[in-house]
């Protein structure tokens, strides 16, 4: 049965008014057919491609353009974007609010992007904080932090923790499991103090919606930073033990808030991490394999009477 | 010939739609429990994430398993002994995904589907290690080693027929990329057969679909359709869908004319732009997402690539052109559709209308937010080369220039 066909019987019994299956036989034809989100992504593509070709432009035609030129443009970008943001932008509210125009996400967004560009090229050729990049970076994370809560905005708080993790030492897209301790430390320091902040900010109320953002991204910090130190040839039973409290943790948090991801990560950081350390001494490709086998089906059944237990209390 | 029944796809269908349209609060919480009692299934789901790390782990034991076997029991097997154990456990995974969906009910639930995966890896290496030899490469194009790509991309076909699975009809369409190289040296030959292919697959899966309007196959054949009209469209763009693609992007080596009869050169650039135009047309008129997407994607593609067909070069602010006819074109369309009625023009609104779309967006903005846009900043262009400006690492979101 079609849930057309579906649709009508729910009428005819009186399980929906016939306004709701007028909507609903609507919506299951794609009438209105919405184009939400692909207008959303045209517009992230958009602005992306815009900075970037204006990253490549300035990289390249500095010189011929000259530093006067380049930070006008630069500063009138930045400062049509935040007038547009703060003029447009509805009272603050510590709850999830809705934008004020369709556009205005990507405003905020481009106006970050292009603070970033125009900090750094001042640095650049002015050595303005004298080459103490630490104290840019954290004034940008704070300024992006800002934006974020101010005008509610996801993508500039993803910049804001990448920014803050560039003051941490860490790039997060370009992560290497072979850091050495220091950036371990700071890694460490990072998650804590993200998730800690992340944590407070939900039990104060303020935008909560935001948690799941810092959570996510402190576990796959935490889960890395671990894993790398597992990595060591040297002193890495701490960090093995470290790594299998976060994935009990982890897989905890998952099962008792029913966030799949957080099992899934559990799952895989903890199978990654103690197949190295079992097998780092062994050469027998029958144990190795053998391993695999049997250490891979214990996986498969867990999981699979995890995702029994999540079907019945759903 | 499809290993679920209908009632059951359609009772899994009828349940997503029902959450989807009580979390847009289209229906009360009284009325979603209700009706969801009326959309059970027997079939055995799970959510994306376990889904995927099921796969995975299934896909590890396989692998070892396979290896294990090996090891044990063959020291020093002939490449023939080597294809034959293969295609053995080919037929063995593909019975085993085959169990996993008719014993024990899996739908979408990594394992199965792993072993369907599995199964196509093995037929396509146990009968080139059986009858090849093992090397798959040769010097001259050899007909009869098509047969592997051959096999790979009719079991890819059935195992998407059988199970439903989207991304076998991509592996499909993979395989048949690498055909006619088997059948033919000429460059300008196998672009056209490719593309030849692809639109006799489009044209079939055309005349099948009709019969599935607003039923539960319909988005699996528009994702197909979406997939035909852009493989056509890159078997077509000269610029693209050479195999010396990743040579051109680092060395910045963009092929001409001469590598292809002018006529047929020529002839590919007039199609790129014909094409985007027709996709979207189609999909619009069909209000076919992928459809529509996928020729979104390939006019995208051919502004990119315009400008290297015509032999004209690149400029730094290209890009900035681009982002802005994007984001002119996002805010017409919005405005035009907003001004209207209700905000519905021609059947077609900006506005939300599915939970799924924020769900998406929740964690597109998280994701794409750590992407900072120095990670698709070409470098300085060579005139210029005295003045470095290299982009901000991700780490300082794009902030932590690196002058």
């Amino acid at each position: 049965m079609t849930i057309l066909a579906r649709l009508e019987r729910w009428k005819e019994q009186s399980k929906i008014s016939p306004e709701q299956h007028a909507l609903l036989a609507g919506l299951s034809r794609g009438e209105p057919f919405s184009l939400f989100l692909e207008l959303n992504i045209l517009l992230y593509a958009g602005v992306l491609a815009f900075v970037a070709g204006l990253g490549w432009t300035v990289s390249t035609w500095s010189q011929q353009l000259g530093d006067v030129l380049i930070l006008t443009i630069l500063s009138i970008l930045l400062a049509s974007c935040f007038w547009y943001c703060f003029s447009r932008a509805p009272a603050w509210s510590p709850a999830e609010t809705p934008v004020p125009a369709p556009i205005f996400d990507y405003v905020v967004y481009l106006g970050s992007l292009v603070w970033s560009l125009e900090l750094g090229y001042l640095e650049k050729r002015f050595h303005v904080l004298s080459g103490q990049l630490d104290f840019y970076l954290l004034a940008t994370a704070a300024l992006f932090f800002f934006f974020a809560y101010r005008f509610d905005n996801r993508f500039v708080l993803s910049l804001g923790l990448s920014a803050l993790a560039g003051w941490f030492g860490i790039a997060i897209s370009r992560w290497s499991p072979h850091q050495d301790a220091a950036y371990r430390q700071y890694a460490l320091l990072y998650c804590l103090l993200v998730g800690i902040g992340g944590t407070l900010l939900q039990r104060r109320g303020l935008k909560p919606h935001f948690f799941a953002t810092y959570l996510n991204i402190v576990a796959n910090v935490l889960f890395w930073t671990l894993l790398s130190g597992v990595f060591n040839r040297e002193g890495y039973g701490v960090w093995l033990l470290a790594l299998l409290i976060a994935c009990g943790a982890s897989l905890a948090w998952g099962l008792v808030r029913r966030q799949f991801a957080f099992v899934a990560y559990a799952a895989v950081y903890g199978y990654v991490g103690v197949s190295w350390r079992v097998l780092f001494e062994v050469k027998d490709d029958t144990a190795i394999f053998g391993y695999f086998v049997i250490t891979g089906v214990a996986m498969l059944v867990s999981l699979v009477l995890i995702g029994r237990r999540f079907a019945r209390s759903a | 010939m499809r290993i679920y029944s209908a009632s059951t796809e359609e009772t899994l269908r009828a349940r997503k739609l029902l959450a989807d349209w009580a979390s847009e609060g289209f229906l009360t919480k009284e009325q979603y429990q209700l009706l969801r009692q009326e959309t059970v299934s027997e079939l055995r789901t799970t959510n994306i994430y376990l889904r995927v790390v099921l796969f995975f782990f299934t896909l590890i034991i396989v692998g070892a398993a396979t290896a294990l076997f090996f090891v044990v029991f063959l020291s020093h097997p002939s490449e023939r002994t080597i294809g034959v154990v293969l295609l053995f456990f080919g037929a063995v995974c593909y019975a085993a995904a085959e169990a996993a969906v008719s014993q024990a009910r899996l739908y979408r639930y990594g394992i199965e589907e792993a072993l369907a995966v599995c199964s196509v890896a093995f037929l396509c290496a146990g009968i080139q290690f059986a009858l090849f030899s093992g090397g798959l490469f040769s010097a001259k194009p050899d007909a009869a080693q098509s047969l592997v790509p051959a096999t790979g991309a009719v079991f890819s076909l059935w195992i998407w027929r059988r199970f439903g699975l989207s991304y076998a009809f991509l592996a499909s369409m993979i395989f048949v990329v690498f055909l006619p190289g088997y059948w033919t040296s000429s460059h300008s030959a196998q672009h056209v057969i490719v593309a030849l292919l692809f639109a006799a697959g489009l044209a079939s899966a055309s005349a099948v679909r009709s019969r599935h309007r607003f039923d539960y196959l319909d988005e699996s054949y528009s994702l197909v359709e979406a997939l035909l009209w852009l493989g056509m469209y890159l078997a077509m763009n000269l610029q693209l869908s050479s195999l010396h693609l990743l040579e051109q992007q680092w060395w910045g080596i963009a092929r001409t004319a001469s590598e292809f009869p002018r006529p047929f050169y020529w002839t590919t650039w007039v199609l790129i732009w014909c094409l985007p135009p027709i996709i979207l047309a189609h999909g619009i008129r069909q209000r076919d997402r992928f459809v529509i997407a996928a020729g979104a994607v390939a006019g995208i593609l051919t502004l990119a690539c315009n400008k290297p067909y015509l032999g004209w070069q690149r400029h730094t602010w290209d890009p900035m052109l681009l982002g802005i006819l994007l984001t002119s074109v996002a805010v017409f369309i919005r405005r035009w559709l907003a001004r209207a009625a209700g905000g519905i023009r021609h059947g077609f609104t900006a506005q939300r209308l599915s939970g799924k779309d924020k769900q998406w967006m929740n964690v597109g903005s998280t994701a794409l937010g750590l992407l900072s846009p120095d990670s698709i900043t070409p470098s300085p262009q060579a005139s210029n080369s005295d003045f470095r400006f290299g982009g901000g690492r991700s780490g300082g979101g794009g902030a932590s220039s690196n002058f």
